[in-house]
């Protein structure tokens, strides 16, 4: 069967700093995938380039053999591939529901119906946030707007979901649940990559690791694998080492 | 059909031109670079500049170069001033708010009326006897004042040079013009710099406005156009350096000089405006990405 | 949003609902009172600057774009329904080809600059008023400085101007009522918000953000051609005034930038106070709208609609307290 996504050598410079370098990989429609690797290591640059929010300066990414234009993430969207942030990011003036709304109403198969449907009561509860449909996002806590991010860009029906540490800043209970989600999620049918630095979430939720460090793709394999590759313990060892 | 020393002439006017409007300019860039503000305040201080100057020569026979460099330390300290008053309040973001926007337009427009309270409608002028003074280096001919002028912008934008490069304030402010949270990190007092960068760009904005008032007849509403050709200099030339604010200013007084040509003086500001569209439509990609912040790695 | 007015009962929701209504059947019918020619010249000109301050709030109190360049709409609305009525053309046909030209320049300056991150749309915004203001000034087919003046048979009919300019804002606030309901506005809001998170979420700000500037001029250039026809001479010192565009952007501001009803209530504001203003302190009102802008930017953001909203949950709040009022 042919990989859901594929990654193909994908370079991307900044005024002359390599921030990836020749980075490929592929991940098969329904499984969770982990991306991690030591800070600077150009996970967060990847994801915005599979987001389609930022062109690769040489490489290609393929979704469902459609090769991504990367000009606008709204495209990516529309082609079923969704981001959360690294840093929440919701509509402040907008309402826990209303923001939900927005991924409904412009996402893949958009509602025309306005908002208050079954999909985003359904995802308000599945993410536990029902008892705030109403508050304004601005007074969300930390770790109720990380959830909000999830919601939002479920709401928004994405084939491939791409997870910015959706689990840094929360409680250990609250990144279980989130976890459970990110399983919950999967078995619905949804592709996830799951970029983070919890090792231990990574490792518990996801059924193929990637490691990247200095923007090439290190190793990919089993989390158990991963855990105990010399090359990626080096990674990890040397730079806490060396900082 | 021109003849060669018109043309020649008209290549030199431009480059004086130039240099001025490269004086013009940096006072925005300074406080876009390291604030990401766009201060629509800076025509207004460009045209107190102006009048600094000329109530200076006109009250007290102060030669306008003179006030030019007093013009310095005096709005430099204004935007101190201003900046403690008005500008540390704005939220700092990396993309100019409909605050700030709006902030600045509004004290724009106070300063526009204070300059109408305090010197009325009327044009006026600085006029010494370099005004009139022709040089001749051959067949070229020189008006002395627009070359002083010429000379005096790039001194001060020489002395701008060595302060970005020589001194503790112009590291940090390079630092911060190339990515705030960086030169946060590496210990760069963000606070005190951009005080101090504010300070500065109104202290070129005031210094400019003299050296302009050498060459224009002004009013109050004098800050106006010259805001939309620093911006399209920003545009064309881009932040990285101050090689690109010396080509942006060189194509729009080349652009602007040749016009004459063929239309009126007048129509100039439409001139800038056409320069501006097609820089944008032209280079979207470049130009959008100098303004930007650099993309953080992950 | 409003927690406020949840605890309000569906009687006073459905008397605020109906409020508009009335408020349209009182002005329409005011004429019947005979209040004088001079109060019917003031009427008409706030329904003016309704139309125009609801139609800023469209792209920059919804969409968060911030245009100083909205007097480019009333002058080219002004100068081309001027031009078409002086061919005969009628009034209506005059407008909407007002409204359309104001839409195409409105084009010339949102497709170079709304795909780009950055103040590149305000700026140019100053730029395009500068520019048109230059050129127009030059030109001679319209008069250039000394104006043009529309020449239209029959009898002048005040009473028809004033009703004119009702119905285009009336016209005005529906648009902005269904914007502001519909899939479109949320599309403003969150670009406003956040433009690449709404991109993220597969909203097209490109669009949006055009579709808002292009309806925002198509009623700012037609009721620059009601105003030109009711004048019957324009000039471009008068309609492309730099006061012009500082007083589109101001009424919103004042009333609450983002809200329905605060365009309006700033554009009453601004017309009741501004011929006094005028009148009384011809030279300061550059430095009056300036200083205003600034205080309530750091004070009370919100204008009149967000002092209205601190009143009323404060209100609301007292009642609670009191016991006066059930609780939830």
């Amino acid at each position: 069967m042919a990989p859901i996504l594929s990654v193909d050598r994908v370079t991307k410079y900044f005024a002359g700093l390599a921030a990836l370098k020749e980075v490929s990989f592929e991940l098969r429609q329904g499984g969770i995938y982990g991306l991690i690797g030591p800070n600077g290591a150009g996970k967060t640059t990847l994801l915005t380039i599979v987001a389609g929010a930022l062109r690769p300066t040489a490489g290609s990414v393929i979704f469902q053999d459609r090769r991504l234009s990367g000009a606008k993430s709204f495209r990516a969207v529309r082609a079923g591939i969704v981001r959360t942030h690294q840093i929440p990011r919701p509509f402040r003036a907008l309402s826990v529901l209303a923001n939900i709304s927005v991924g409904s109403r412009f996402g893949l198969h958009a509602q025309r119906s306005p908002s208050g449907t079954h999909d985003e009561r359904r995802i308000l509860e599945w993410v536990g946030l029902a008892h705030l449909a109403d508050a304004p996002a601005a007074t969300l806590s930390v770790g109720d707007q990380k959830r909000l991010e999830l919601a939002r860009a479920l709401a928004a029906r994405p084939k491939l979901l791409l997870c910015d540490e959706v689990c840094s800043g929360l409680t250990e209970s609250e990144t279980l649940s989130v976890l459970r989600l990110l399983r919950e999620i999967q078995q619905a049918g949804t592709t996830i990559l799951y970029v983070e630095h919890n090792l231990k979430a990574i490792m518990s939720v996801c059924d193929h690791v990637i490691v990247m460090n200095y923007g090439r793709k290190l190793a990919e394999g089993s989390p158990q694998a991963m855990q105990n590759d010399p090359a990626v313990i080096e990674a990890y060892i040397g730079r806490t080492a060396g900082t | 059909m021109m003849s060669a020393v018109d043309l020649l002439n008209l290549v030199i006017a431009a480059l004086l031109l130039a240099g001025v409007y490269a004086a013009m300019s940096v006072g925005m860039i300074i406080v876009y670079g390291v604030m990401k503000i766009v201060n629509l305040a800076h025509a207004g201080f460009l045209m107190l500049g102006a009048y600094f100057v000329y109530e200076l020569y006109a009250r007290f026979s102060i030669d306008p170069l003179l006030g030019v460099l007093l013009a310095f330390p005096v709005f430099f300290f204004i935007g101190l001033g201003v900046h403690w008053i008005l500008i540390r309040r704005i939220p700092s973001s990396d993309q100019p708010t409909l605050t700030s926007l709006l902030l600045l337009f509004g004290l724009w427009l106070v300063l526009q009326n204070l300059g109408y309270l305090i010197w009325g409608n009327a044009d006026r002028a600085i006029l010494t006897p370099r005004t009139l003074y022709v040089l001749q280096i051959g067949p070229i001919s020189f008006p002395a004042v627009r070359l002083i002028v010429f000379g005096a912008a790039v001194a001060s934008i020489g002395g701008l040079e060595l302060v970005l490069h020589k001194t503790w304030f112009g590291r940090a402010v390079r630092a911060l013009m190339q990515n705030s949270d960086a030169g946060r990190i590496v210990g760069v007092n963000v606070e005190k710099t951009a005080r101090i960068a504010f300070g500065m760009g109104i202290a070129f904005a005031g210094a400019a406005g003299g050296l302009l008032a050498m060459l224009y007849s002004f009013s109050p509403d004098f800050g106006g156009s010259f805001l939309l050709r620093a911006f399209v200099i920003i545009v064309l030339g881009g932040l990285e350096s101050f090689a690109g604010v010396a080509i942006g200013a060189l194509i729009l007084a080349l652009a602007e000089t040749f016009s004459i040509l063929v239309l009126p003086a007048s129509y100039q500001p439409a001139i800038a405006f056409s320069l501006l569209v097609l820089a944008l439509v032209v280079l979207p990609e470049g130009v959008a990405g100098l303004w930007n912040k650099r993309h953080r790695l992950a | 949003m409003k927690g406020g007015l949840n605890s309000v009962s569906s009687r006073s929701k459905f008397a605020a609902a109906l409020a508009p209504f009335f408020l349209v059947a009182i002005l329409a019918l005011l004429p019947l009172l005979e209040p004088g020619s001079e109060t019917i010249r003031l009427l008409f000109v706030t329904f003016v600057w309704v139309t125009v301050s609801v139609a800023w709030n469209l792209l920059g109190g919804f969409g968060g774009q911030v245009s100083f360049g909205f007097a480019v709409f009333y002058g080219l609305g002004a100068y081309a329904a001027a031009l078409s009525l002086n061919r005969g053309i009628s009034p209506i046909l005059s407008f909407l080809l007002a409204g359309t030209v104001a839409v195409l320049a409105s084009l010339l300056v949102g497709l170079p600059t709304f795909r780009l991150k950055g103040p590149y749309f305000a700026i140019a915004t100053i730029g395009a008023s500068e520019a048109v203001r230059v050129v127009m000034t030059n030109v001679s087919i319209t008069g250039g400085a000394s104006g043009y003046r529309i020449m239209e048979t029959g009898t002048f009919d005040q009473l028809q101007h004033f009703y004119t300019a009702l119905a285009l804002a009336v016209i005005a606030v529906a648009i902005s009522m269904l914007v502001q309901r519909s899939k479109f506005g949320l599309a403003l809001i969150a670009i406003r918000e956040d433009e690449e998170a709404a991109s993220d979420l597969g909203v097209n700000p490109f669009r949006a953000k055009l579709l808002a500037h292009a309806l925002a001029a198509a009623l700012t250039g037609a009721a620059g051609g009601v105003y030109a026809r009711y004048a019957a001479f324009i000039h471009p010192q008068g309609v492309f005034a730099f006061s012009v565009g500082v007083a589109i952007l101001l009424m919103p501001i004042i009333g609450g930038v983002g809200t329905l009803w605060g365009p309006v209530i700033g554009a009453v504001v601004y017309g009741l106070v501004h011929e006094e203003l005028i009148a009384s302190f011809p030279q300061l009102h550059l430095l009056l709208y300036g200083s205003l802008l600034i205080l309530i930017i750091f004070f009370e953001p919100g204008g009149v609609m967000g002092l209205l909203e601190k009143s009323f949950r404060v209100f609301a709040h007292t009642r609670r307290l009191s016991g006066s009022h059930p609780q939830r």
